[in-house]
Protein backbone atom coordinates (compact mmCIF):
# COMPACT_ATOMS: atom_id res chain seq x y z
CA UNK A 1 0.00 0.00 0.00
CA UNK A 2 2.97 2.20 0.55
CA UNK A 3 4.46 2.05 -2.52
CA UNK A 4 1.13 2.51 -4.41
CA UNK A 5 0.59 5.77 -1.64
CA UNK A 6 4.29 6.54 -2.93
CA UNK A 7 3.27 6.17 -6.89
CA UNK A 8 0.18 8.47 -6.52
CA UNK A 9 1.71 11.26 -4.65
CA UNK A 10 4.13 11.74 -7.36
CA UNK A 11 2.01 11.90 -9.97
CA UNK A 12 -0.51 14.51 -8.52
CA UNK A 13 3.02 16.37 -7.50
CA UNK A 14 3.84 16.24 -11.00
CA UNK A 15 0.67 17.13 -12.06
CA UNK A 16 0.91 20.44 -9.88
CA UNK A 17 4.78 20.92 -11.11
CA UNK A 18 3.25 21.39 -14.30
CA UNK A 19 0.56 23.50 -13.24
CA UNK A 20 -2.35 20.73 -14.85
CA UNK A 21 -4.38 21.80 -11.94
CA UNK A 22 -4.53 25.50 -13.13
CA UNK A 23 -4.89 24.79 -16.85
CA UNK A 24 -6.82 22.08 -16.78
CA UNK A 25 -9.69 23.93 -14.28
CA UNK A 26 -8.88 26.97 -16.26
CA UNK A 27 -10.06 25.36 -19.24
CA UNK A 28 -13.00 23.40 -18.25
CA UNK A 29 -14.57 26.17 -15.94
CA UNK A 30 -14.42 28.73 -19.39
CA UNK A 31 -16.11 25.59 -20.76
CA UNK A 32 -18.58 25.03 -17.94
CA UNK A 33 -19.47 28.92 -18.72
CA UNK A 34 -19.88 28.85 -22.28
CA UNK A 35 -22.54 26.60 -22.76
CA UNK A 36 -25.25 28.29 -20.48
CA UNK A 37 -24.21 31.43 -21.61
CA UNK A 38 -24.89 30.39 -25.42
CA UNK A 39 -28.08 28.39 -24.45
CA UNK A 40 -28.69 32.02 -23.28
CA UNK A 41 -28.29 34.01 -26.05
CA UNK A 42 -29.02 31.42 -28.59
CA UNK A 43 -31.86 33.47 -30.13
CA UNK A 44 -30.11 36.51 -30.55
CA UNK A 45 -26.94 34.70 -32.23
CA UNK A 46 -28.94 32.97 -34.60
CA UNK A 47 -30.78 36.50 -35.70
CA UNK A 48 -27.36 38.10 -35.76
CA UNK A 49 -26.18 35.01 -38.57
CA UNK A 50 -28.82 35.98 -39.93
CA UNK A 51 -27.37 39.25 -41.51
CA UNK A 52 -30.37 41.78 -42.87
CA UNK A 53 -33.37 39.21 -43.55
CA UNK A 54 -32.89 38.09 -40.05
CA UNK A 55 -33.37 33.87 -39.05
CA UNK A 56 -37.32 33.47 -37.82
CA UNK A 57 -37.81 32.18 -34.77
CA UNK A 58 -40.56 30.10 -33.77
CA UNK A 59 -42.05 32.31 -30.73
CA UNK A 60 -43.55 29.31 -29.60
CA UNK A 61 -40.76 27.17 -29.20
CA UNK A 62 -39.96 25.90 -25.29
CA UNK A 63 -37.21 27.36 -23.28
CA UNK A 64 -34.63 24.58 -22.30
CA UNK A 65 -35.07 23.70 -18.99
CA UNK A 66 -31.97 23.94 -16.20
CA UNK A 67 -31.07 19.99 -16.29
CA UNK A 68 -31.05 20.41 -19.86
CA UNK A 69 -28.78 23.14 -20.51
CA UNK A 70 -26.85 21.33 -18.38
CA UNK A 71 -26.63 18.28 -20.20
CA UNK A 72 -25.60 20.25 -23.26
CA UNK A 73 -23.25 21.38 -21.21
CA UNK A 74 -21.71 18.15 -20.83
CA UNK A 75 -22.54 16.64 -24.11
CA UNK A 76 -21.73 19.68 -26.00
CA UNK A 77 -18.99 20.59 -24.50
CA UNK A 78 -17.17 18.60 -22.23
CA UNK A 79 -17.56 15.26 -24.10
CA UNK A 80 -15.89 16.75 -27.09
CA UNK A 81 -13.42 19.53 -27.19
CA UNK A 82 -13.21 18.97 -23.25
CA UNK A 83 -12.19 14.97 -24.33
CA UNK A 84 -10.21 15.67 -26.62
CA UNK A 85 -8.19 18.26 -24.66
CA UNK A 86 -8.36 15.55 -21.59
CA UNK A 87 -6.54 12.79 -23.55
CA UNK A 88 -4.37 15.00 -24.60
CA UNK A 89 -3.22 15.76 -21.42
CA UNK A 90 -2.86 12.07 -20.21
CA UNK A 91 -0.93 10.97 -23.83
CA UNK A 92 2.34 11.10 -21.79
CA UNK A 93 1.01 9.11 -18.69
CA UNK A 94 2.95 5.54 -19.29
CA UNK A 95 4.67 7.27 -22.66
CA UNK A 96 7.12 9.22 -20.49
CA UNK A 97 8.17 6.98 -18.07
CA UNK A 98 9.03 4.30 -20.37
CA UNK A 99 11.00 6.91 -22.37
CA UNK A 100 12.60 8.15 -19.56
CA UNK A 101 13.46 4.84 -17.95
CA UNK A 102 11.46 6.06 -14.77
CA UNK A 103 9.44 3.16 -15.57
CA UNK A 104 12.26 0.26 -15.40
CA UNK A 105 13.22 1.88 -11.80
CA UNK A 106 9.57 1.32 -11.01
CA UNK A 107 9.03 -2.24 -11.41
CA UNK A 108 12.66 -3.50 -10.60
CA UNK A 109 11.54 -2.60 -6.97
CA UNK A 110 9.42 -4.62 -4.98
CA UNK A 111 6.38 -2.95 -7.08
CA UNK A 112 3.64 -5.29 -8.67
CA UNK A 113 2.99 -3.95 -12.11
CA UNK A 114 -1.09 -4.31 -10.88
CA UNK A 115 0.19 -1.73 -8.48
CA UNK A 116 2.07 0.68 -11.03
CA UNK A 117 -0.35 0.88 -13.34
CA UNK A 118 -3.59 1.06 -10.65
CA UNK A 119 -1.50 4.17 -9.58
CA UNK A 120 -1.51 5.63 -12.73
CA UNK A 121 -5.41 5.04 -13.36
CA UNK A 122 -5.57 6.94 -9.81
CA UNK A 123 -3.61 9.31 -9.90
CA UNK A 124 -5.09 10.90 -12.81
CA UNK A 125 -8.45 10.22 -12.25
CA UNK A 126 -8.17 12.40 -9.22
CA UNK A 127 -6.61 14.97 -11.62
CA UNK A 128 -9.08 14.91 -13.98
CA UNK A 129 -12.00 14.97 -11.57
CA UNK A 130 -10.48 17.87 -9.42
CA UNK A 131 -10.33 20.19 -12.80
CA UNK A 132 -13.69 18.44 -14.41
CA UNK A 133 -15.06 19.11 -10.66
CA UNK A 134 -14.70 22.77 -11.05
CA UNK A 135 -15.69 23.13 -14.29
CA UNK A 136 -18.83 21.00 -13.51
CA UNK A 137 -19.54 23.44 -10.78
CA UNK A 138 -19.07 26.38 -12.49
CA UNK A 139 -21.36 25.58 -15.08
CA UNK A 140 -24.29 24.21 -12.17
CA UNK A 141 -24.00 27.57 -10.48
CA UNK A 142 -24.23 29.58 -13.75
CA UNK A 143 -26.67 27.01 -15.25
CA UNK A 144 -29.07 27.65 -11.81
CA UNK A 145 -28.41 31.41 -12.23
CA UNK A 146 -29.18 31.88 -15.68
CA UNK A 147 -32.44 29.32 -16.15
CA UNK A 148 -33.66 28.18 -12.66
CA UNK A 149 -32.40 25.41 -10.28
CA UNK A 150 -32.62 21.70 -10.20
CA UNK A 151 -31.78 19.32 -8.07
CA UNK A 152 -28.22 19.25 -6.21
CA UNK A 153 -28.58 15.27 -5.86
CA UNK A 154 -28.57 15.15 -9.41
CA UNK A 155 -25.38 16.73 -10.13
CA UNK A 156 -24.03 14.44 -7.58
CA UNK A 157 -25.31 11.35 -9.15
CA UNK A 158 -24.38 12.54 -12.43
CA UNK A 159 -21.07 13.41 -11.82
CA UNK A 160 -20.64 10.25 -9.98
CA UNK A 161 -21.48 7.98 -13.30
CA UNK A 162 -19.58 10.63 -15.24
CA UNK A 163 -16.13 10.23 -13.22
CA UNK A 164 -16.60 6.34 -14.50
CA UNK A 165 -16.52 7.20 -18.10
CA UNK A 166 -13.45 9.15 -17.24
CA UNK A 167 -11.46 6.68 -15.35
CA UNK A 168 -12.66 4.07 -18.19
CA UNK A 169 -10.91 6.96 -20.67
CA UNK A 170 -7.69 6.73 -18.76
CA UNK A 171 -7.93 2.96 -18.58
CA UNK A 172 -8.20 3.34 -22.34
CA UNK A 173 -4.95 5.63 -22.73
CA UNK A 174 -2.72 3.07 -21.00
CA UNK A 175 -4.05 0.33 -23.33
CA UNK A 176 -2.88 2.11 -26.07
CA UNK A 177 0.48 3.52 -24.87
CA UNK A 178 1.51 -0.26 -24.18
CA UNK A 179 1.05 -0.25 -28.21
CA UNK A 180 2.21 3.06 -29.54
CA UNK A 181 5.28 4.38 -28.33
CA UNK A 182 4.72 8.08 -29.69
CA UNK A 183 2.82 10.28 -27.93
CA UNK A 184 0.99 12.08 -30.03
CA UNK A 185 -0.22 8.86 -32.05
CA UNK A 186 -1.67 7.85 -28.26
CA UNK A 187 -3.80 10.82 -28.27
CA UNK A 188 -5.16 10.52 -31.87
CA UNK A 189 -6.01 6.53 -31.13
CA UNK A 190 -7.67 7.64 -27.81
CA UNK A 191 -9.75 10.23 -29.25
CA UNK A 192 -10.55 8.33 -32.53
CA UNK A 193 -11.54 5.05 -29.96
CA UNK A 194 -13.51 7.38 -27.53
CA UNK A 195 -15.49 9.25 -30.32
CA UNK A 196 -16.57 6.24 -31.86
CA UNK A 197 -18.03 4.78 -28.58
CA UNK A 198 -19.82 7.74 -27.87
CA UNK A 199 -21.43 7.29 -31.61
CA UNK A 200 -22.03 4.05 -30.83
CA UNK A 201 -23.80 4.66 -27.21
CA UNK A 202 -26.64 5.67 -29.47
CA UNK A 203 -27.64 2.30 -30.85
CA UNK A 204 -29.90 0.59 -30.22
CA UNK A 205 -30.02 -0.29 -26.05
CA UNK A 206 -29.95 -3.82 -26.43
CA UNK A 207 -26.91 -3.55 -28.24
CA UNK A 208 -25.18 -0.63 -27.18
CA UNK A 209 -25.37 -1.58 -23.18
CA UNK A 210 -22.15 -3.79 -23.54
CA UNK A 211 -19.77 -0.33 -24.44
CA UNK A 212 -18.94 1.17 -21.88
CA UNK A 213 -19.86 4.58 -23.40
CA UNK A 214 -23.68 3.31 -22.78
CA UNK A 215 -22.81 4.24 -19.11
CA UNK A 216 -23.11 7.94 -20.16
CA UNK A 217 -26.67 7.28 -21.22
CA UNK A 218 -27.61 6.62 -17.27
CA UNK A 219 -25.51 9.71 -16.17
CA UNK A 220 -27.79 11.63 -18.38
CA UNK A 221 -30.59 10.04 -17.36
CA UNK A 222 -30.17 11.95 -14.24
CA UNK A 223 -30.78 14.79 -15.92
CA UNK A 224 -33.14 14.52 -18.10
CA UNK A 225 -35.54 11.13 -17.34
CA UNK A 226 -35.29 9.03 -20.76
CA UNK A 227 -37.55 6.31 -21.27
CA UNK A 228 -34.90 3.25 -21.75
CA UNK A 229 -31.62 3.14 -19.83
CA UNK A 230 -30.17 -0.11 -18.81
CA UNK A 231 -27.97 0.18 -15.61
CA UNK A 232 -26.29 -2.90 -16.62
CA UNK A 233 -23.94 -0.45 -18.26
CA UNK A 234 -22.22 0.93 -14.87
CA UNK A 235 -21.36 -2.78 -14.59
CA UNK A 236 -19.97 -3.11 -18.33
CA UNK A 237 -18.25 0.38 -17.95
CA UNK A 238 -16.26 -0.76 -14.58
CA UNK A 239 -15.78 -4.24 -16.70
CA UNK A 240 -14.21 -2.83 -19.21
CA UNK A 241 -12.22 -0.34 -17.27
CA UNK A 242 -10.81 -4.07 -15.30
CA UNK A 243 -9.97 -5.48 -18.84
CA UNK A 244 -7.83 -2.66 -19.68
CA UNK A 245 -6.15 -2.81 -16.28
CA UNK A 246 -5.52 -6.29 -17.04
CA UNK A 247 -4.76 -5.80 -20.94
CA UNK A 248 -2.19 -3.43 -19.78
CA UNK A 249 -0.61 -5.14 -16.93
CA UNK A 250 -0.16 -8.65 -19.30
CA UNK A 251 1.50 -6.32 -22.53
CA UNK A 252 3.84 -4.34 -19.84
CA UNK A 253 5.29 -8.04 -18.53
CA UNK A 254 5.94 -9.13 -22.14
CA UNK B 1 24.17 -17.49 -6.14
CA UNK B 2 22.58 -16.16 -9.80
CA UNK B 3 21.87 -18.94 -12.38
CA UNK B 4 20.36 -18.65 -15.54
CA UNK B 5 19.38 -21.96 -17.50
CA UNK B 6 18.54 -22.26 -21.34
CA UNK B 7 16.38 -18.78 -21.19
CA UNK B 8 14.03 -18.31 -24.79
CA UNK B 9 12.51 -14.94 -25.16
CA UNK B 10 10.33 -14.38 -28.37
CA UNK B 11 9.46 -10.78 -29.72
CA UNK B 12 7.77 -10.67 -32.80
CA UNK B 13 8.83 -13.93 -34.10
CA UNK B 14 12.10 -12.73 -33.72
CA UNK B 15 14.13 -14.68 -31.01
CA UNK B 16 15.80 -12.29 -28.72
CA UNK B 17 16.82 -14.59 -26.47
CA UNK B 18 17.90 -18.16 -27.81
CA UNK B 19 19.06 -20.77 -24.90
CA UNK B 20 20.85 -18.32 -22.38
CA UNK B 21 22.88 -20.09 -19.68
CA UNK B 22 25.14 -18.87 -17.37
CA UNK B 23 25.44 -18.39 -13.62
CA UNK B 24 27.69 -16.12 -11.40
CA UNK B 25 28.99 -15.94 -7.78
CA UNK B 26 29.04 -13.87 -5.05
CA UNK B 27 30.99 -10.65 -5.34
CA UNK B 28 31.86 -11.54 -8.96
CA UNK B 29 32.27 -8.91 -11.45
CA UNK B 30 30.58 -9.71 -14.60
CA UNK B 31 30.34 -7.98 -17.97
CA UNK B 32 28.29 -8.55 -20.25
CA UNK B 33 29.11 -7.37 -23.82
CA UNK B 34 27.65 -7.48 -27.35
CA UNK B 35 26.60 -5.30 -29.92
CA UNK B 36 23.66 -3.01 -30.20
CA UNK B 37 20.65 -5.14 -30.76
CA UNK B 38 22.46 -8.45 -28.72
CA UNK B 39 19.71 -9.17 -26.07
CA UNK B 40 21.75 -7.63 -22.95
CA UNK B 41 18.78 -5.19 -22.22
CA UNK B 42 16.17 -7.99 -22.35
CA UNK B 43 18.29 -10.49 -20.76
CA UNK B 44 18.72 -7.94 -18.08
CA UNK B 45 15.10 -7.16 -17.76
CA UNK B 46 14.25 -10.73 -17.37
CA UNK B 47 16.65 -11.23 -14.55
CA UNK B 48 14.68 -8.14 -13.11
CA UNK B 49 11.69 -9.56 -13.70
CA UNK B 50 10.25 -6.83 -15.68
CA UNK B 51 9.67 -9.06 -19.14
CA UNK B 52 8.39 -12.02 -19.01
CA UNK B 53 9.92 -15.31 -21.07
CA UNK B 54 8.73 -18.07 -22.14
CA UNK B 55 10.64 -20.81 -21.21
CA UNK B 56 13.59 -21.26 -19.00
CA UNK B 57 14.49 -21.08 -15.67
CA UNK B 58 16.25 -17.93 -13.55
CA UNK B 59 16.86 -18.75 -9.87
CA UNK B 60 19.04 -16.72 -7.11
CA UNK B 61 20.15 -18.54 -4.34
CA UNK B 62 17.86 -22.04 -5.65
CA UNK B 63 14.70 -20.27 -5.73
CA UNK B 64 13.00 -18.18 -8.21
CA UNK B 65 14.19 -15.02 -8.78
CA UNK B 66 10.83 -13.19 -8.15
CA UNK B 67 11.19 -13.41 -4.40
CA UNK B 68 14.50 -11.87 -4.27
CA UNK B 69 13.68 -8.85 -5.84
CA UNK B 70 14.70 -6.55 -2.98
CA UNK B 71 18.19 -8.20 -3.33
CA UNK B 72 18.62 -6.91 -6.59
CA UNK B 73 19.55 -3.29 -7.67
CA UNK B 74 19.42 -1.96 -10.84
CA UNK B 75 20.46 1.07 -13.06
CA UNK B 76 18.46 1.38 -16.45
CA UNK B 77 19.96 2.11 -19.47
CA UNK B 78 18.21 5.70 -20.01
CA UNK B 79 18.54 7.38 -16.54
CA UNK B 80 15.76 10.19 -16.09
CA UNK B 81 14.65 11.50 -12.94
CA UNK B 82 11.85 13.44 -12.22
CA UNK B 83 13.47 16.87 -13.50
CA UNK B 84 11.81 18.29 -10.64
CA UNK B 85 13.03 16.38 -7.38
CA UNK B 86 15.57 17.07 -5.41
CA UNK B 87 18.30 14.15 -5.09
CA UNK B 88 17.30 13.78 -2.01
CA UNK B 89 13.84 13.36 -2.52
CA UNK B 90 14.43 10.90 -5.96
CA UNK B 91 15.81 8.84 -3.30
CA UNK B 92 13.04 9.11 -0.82
CA UNK B 93 10.87 7.60 -3.56
CA UNK B 94 12.75 5.04 -4.45
CA UNK B 95 13.46 3.88 -0.80
CA UNK B 96 10.11 4.11 -0.61
CA UNK B 97 9.24 1.78 -3.02
CA UNK B 98 11.66 -0.46 -2.48
CA UNK B 99 9.94 -0.99 1.34
CA UNK B 100 12.62 1.17 3.38
CA UNK B 101 11.05 1.64 7.21
CA UNK B 102 10.63 5.13 7.46
CA UNK B 103 13.33 5.49 9.95
CA UNK B 104 16.18 3.57 8.37
CA UNK B 105 15.24 5.32 4.91
CA UNK B 106 16.50 8.69 5.98
CA UNK B 107 20.21 7.36 7.81
CA UNK B 108 20.34 5.11 4.20
CA UNK B 109 19.83 8.25 2.12
CA UNK B 110 22.48 10.12 3.67
CA UNK B 111 24.97 7.21 3.55
CA UNK B 112 24.24 6.47 0.05
CA UNK B 113 24.78 10.34 -0.97
CA UNK B 114 27.97 10.28 0.76
CA UNK B 115 29.17 7.05 -0.80
CA UNK B 116 28.14 8.30 -4.31
CA UNK B 117 29.60 12.10 -3.66
CA UNK B 118 26.79 13.57 -4.09
CA UNK B 119 26.13 14.86 -0.18
CA UNK B 120 26.31 18.10 -1.06
CA UNK B 121 23.53 17.80 -3.84
CA UNK B 122 20.69 16.73 -1.75
CA UNK B 123 18.82 19.46 -2.06
CA UNK B 124 19.44 20.33 -6.01
CA UNK B 125 16.60 19.34 -8.24
CA UNK B 126 17.90 16.56 -10.49
CA UNK B 127 17.41 18.72 -13.75
CA UNK B 128 20.57 21.00 -12.68
CA UNK B 129 22.85 18.01 -12.32
CA UNK B 130 25.38 16.93 -15.10
CA UNK B 131 25.19 14.02 -16.90
CA UNK B 132 27.54 11.90 -14.73
CA UNK B 133 26.01 13.48 -11.57
CA UNK B 134 22.93 11.94 -12.38
CA UNK B 135 24.21 8.68 -13.39
CA UNK B 136 25.99 8.43 -10.32
CA UNK B 137 22.38 9.02 -8.67
CA UNK B 138 21.21 6.38 -10.52
CA UNK B 139 24.09 3.96 -8.84
CA UNK B 140 22.58 5.63 -5.29
CA UNK B 141 18.94 4.44 -5.62
CA UNK B 142 20.64 0.96 -7.22
CA UNK B 143 22.56 0.32 -4.02
CA UNK B 144 20.04 2.18 -1.59
CA UNK B 145 18.58 -0.76 0.25
CA UNK B 146 21.57 -2.44 0.18
CA UNK B 147 21.27 -5.08 -2.65
CA UNK B 148 23.49 -8.21 -2.90
CA UNK B 149 23.51 -8.17 -6.69
CA UNK B 150 23.62 -4.90 -8.68
CA UNK B 151 22.71 -4.61 -12.52
CA UNK B 152 23.68 -1.71 -14.28
CA UNK B 153 23.19 -1.38 -18.12
CA UNK B 154 25.24 0.80 -20.49
CA UNK B 155 26.19 3.01 -17.34
CA UNK B 156 28.69 5.07 -19.17
CA UNK B 157 27.92 5.04 -22.56
CA UNK B 158 26.01 8.37 -22.58
CA UNK B 159 29.08 10.03 -20.79
CA UNK B 160 31.62 12.62 -21.72
CA UNK B 161 35.35 10.77 -20.36
CA UNK B 162 35.11 12.80 -16.94
CA UNK B 163 31.77 11.17 -16.60
CA UNK B 164 33.02 7.75 -17.64
CA UNK B 165 36.04 8.00 -15.33
CA UNK B 166 33.70 8.91 -12.29
CA UNK B 167 31.49 6.05 -13.05
CA UNK B 168 34.27 3.32 -13.33
CA UNK B 169 36.08 4.58 -9.86
CA UNK B 170 32.69 4.01 -8.30
CA UNK B 171 31.80 0.26 -9.79
CA UNK B 172 35.41 -0.45 -8.56
CA UNK B 173 34.96 0.54 -4.96
CA UNK B 174 30.89 -0.86 -5.24
CA UNK B 175 32.16 -4.42 -6.35
CA UNK B 176 34.15 -5.29 -2.91
CA UNK B 177 30.81 -5.50 -1.43
CA UNK B 178 28.34 -6.82 -4.12
CA UNK B 179 28.20 -9.04 -7.16
CA UNK B 180 27.62 -6.30 -10.24
CA UNK B 181 26.54 -7.44 -14.03
CA UNK B 182 27.71 -4.90 -16.21
CA UNK B 183 26.20 -4.28 -19.76
CA UNK B 184 27.72 -2.42 -22.40
CA UNK B 185 29.02 -2.51 -25.94
CA UNK B 186 32.06 -0.64 -25.38
CA UNK B 187 34.14 -2.99 -23.59
CA UNK B 188 37.52 -0.49 -22.65
CA UNK B 189 35.00 1.30 -20.22
CA UNK B 190 35.05 -1.86 -18.54
CA UNK B 191 37.77 -3.97 -18.91
CA UNK B 192 40.32 -2.72 -15.51
CA UNK B 193 36.74 -3.86 -13.23
CA UNK B 194 35.56 -7.11 -14.39
CA UNK B 195 36.50 -10.14 -13.77
CA UNK B 196 35.14 -12.21 -16.37
CA UNK B 197 32.91 -11.27 -19.47
CA UNK B 198 30.08 -13.13 -21.68
CA UNK B 199 29.93 -12.02 -25.34
CA UNK B 200 26.42 -11.89 -26.67
CA UNK B 201 25.44 -11.66 -30.04
CA UNK B 202 21.95 -12.56 -31.90
CA UNK B 203 20.39 -13.59 -28.57
CA UNK B 204 22.94 -16.27 -27.43
CA UNK B 205 26.04 -16.37 -25.46
CA UNK B 206 29.35 -17.16 -27.91
CA UNK B 207 32.09 -16.58 -25.88
CA UNK B 208 33.03 -16.64 -21.69
CA UNK B 209 36.28 -14.53 -21.13
CA UNK B 210 38.61 -14.01 -18.37
CA UNK B 211 40.71 -11.09 -17.76
CA UNK B 212 43.41 -13.19 -17.63
CA UNK B 213 42.49 -13.91 -21.43
CA UNK B 214 44.64 -11.12 -22.78
CA UNK B 215 47.30 -12.85 -24.68
CA UNK B 216 50.62 -12.15 -26.76
CA UNK B 217 50.31 -13.13 -30.18
CA UNK B 218 54.04 -14.10 -31.32
CA UNK B 219 52.98 -14.29 -34.99
CA UNK B 220 52.54 -10.01 -34.87
CA UNK B 221 55.69 -7.28 -34.01
CA UNK B 222 54.64 -3.60 -33.18
CA UNK B 223 57.46 -1.57 -34.56
CA UNK B 224 58.64 1.56 -34.17
CA UNK B 225 61.25 3.42 -35.71
CA UNK B 226 63.10 6.54 -34.87
CA UNK B 227 62.50 8.23 -38.17
CA UNK B 228 59.37 8.01 -40.86
CA UNK B 229 60.15 5.01 -43.13
CA UNK B 230 58.11 3.62 -46.01
CA UNK B 231 56.25 -0.38 -46.04
CA UNK B 232 58.45 -1.10 -48.81
CA UNK B 233 61.53 -0.16 -46.95
CA UNK B 234 59.75 -2.60 -43.82
CA UNK B 235 59.00 -5.12 -46.50
CA UNK B 236 62.58 -5.19 -47.41
CA UNK B 237 63.69 -6.09 -43.98
CA UNK B 238 60.70 -8.95 -43.27
CA UNK B 239 60.18 -10.33 -47.36
CA UNK B 240 57.66 -12.63 -45.95
CA UNK B 241 55.62 -11.01 -44.23
CA UNK B 242 52.39 -8.49 -44.16
CA UNK B 243 52.88 -5.16 -43.34
CA UNK B 244 50.06 -2.64 -41.56
CA UNK B 245 51.13 1.22 -41.17
CA UNK B 246 50.13 2.47 -37.63
CA UNK B 247 51.28 5.70 -38.12
CA UNK B 248 54.82 6.99 -40.56
CA UNK B 249 56.87 5.53 -37.59
CA UNK B 250 55.25 2.73 -36.59
CA UNK B 251 54.06 -0.41 -38.34
CA UNK B 252 52.41 -3.72 -37.44
CA UNK B 253 54.09 -6.89 -38.89
CA UNK B 254 52.53 -9.97 -38.98
CA UNK B 255 54.31 -13.66 -39.78
CA UNK B 256 52.93 -17.18 -40.89
CA UNK B 257 55.65 -18.15 -37.60
CA UNK B 258 56.19 -17.06 -34.51
CA UNK B 259 58.93 -14.08 -34.53
CA UNK B 260 62.16 -13.62 -32.48
CA UNK B 261 62.78 -9.87 -31.42
CA UNK B 262 66.26 -10.32 -31.37
CA UNK B 263 65.99 -11.26 -35.49
CA UNK B 264 63.60 -8.85 -35.91
CA UNK B 265 66.00 -5.74 -34.81
CA UNK B 266 69.32 -7.25 -36.77
CA UNK B 267 67.24 -7.31 -39.78
CA UNK B 268 66.08 -3.79 -39.36
CA UNK B 269 69.64 -2.81 -38.64
CA UNK B 270 70.92 -4.29 -42.00
CA UNK B 271 68.59 -2.35 -43.41
CA UNK B 272 69.99 0.42 -41.58
CA UNK B 273 66.71 1.26 -40.13
CA UNK B 274 66.64 2.90 -36.44
CA UNK B 275 64.52 1.37 -34.07
CA UNK B 276 63.22 2.80 -31.26
CA UNK B 277 60.88 0.18 -30.33
CA UNK B 278 59.60 -3.58 -30.66
CA UNK B 279 57.40 -5.76 -28.64
CA UNK B 280 54.82 -8.24 -29.76
CA UNK B 281 50.95 -7.35 -30.35
CA UNK B 282 48.98 -8.11 -27.10
CA UNK B 283 45.79 -9.62 -28.05
CA UNK B 284 43.45 -8.05 -25.71
CA UNK B 285 39.97 -8.41 -25.00
CA UNK B 286 38.77 -6.05 -27.37
CA UNK B 287 40.45 -7.95 -30.03
CA UNK B 288 38.68 -10.82 -29.37
CA UNK B 289 35.05 -8.98 -28.76
CA UNK B 290 35.31 -7.12 -32.12
CA UNK B 291 36.11 -10.42 -33.50
CA UNK B 292 33.57 -12.78 -32.28
CA UNK B 293 31.00 -9.59 -32.62
CA UNK B 294 32.03 -9.51 -36.02
CA UNK B 295 32.28 -13.03 -37.55
CA UNK B 296 30.04 -15.31 -35.80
Amino acid sequence: MSQFTALVRVELTEAAKEYKYVWLTIFFVLLGLTQPLINLYMDLILQQMGGSIGVILDPDKPAPTANEVFLSTISGQFNQIGLIILLISFMGLIATDRQNGMQDFILTRPVSIHCYVSAKLIAHWFISMFSLGFGILTSYGCTVYLFGAFPMTKLISFSVLYSLWILYLISLVIVISMYVRHQVLIAISAIGISFLLLVLKNLDPVFSDGFPSSILNVAEHQLVRSSVVSYRSIFSCLLFTFLNLMWASKKLKN
Amino acid sequence: MITIHNLHKTLNKRKILDGIDFSFQENECIGLLGPNGAGKTTLIKCLMGILSYESGEISFQDQPIERYKKQIGYLSQYTDFKPWMTCRESLLFFGKLSGIKKELLEKRISETLKEVGLQDKQDVPVEQLSGGMKQRLGIAQAILHEPQLLILDEPVASLDPIGRNEIRNLIGRLKQRMTILLSTHILHDIREICDRYIIMKNGRIIKHLYREDQTIDLQQVRLQFRNAVSVDQVLNCFPSVTVEKLSPVAFLITGTHAFNLKHVLTACSLKQLDVISVGFHEVGLEDTFLELAADV
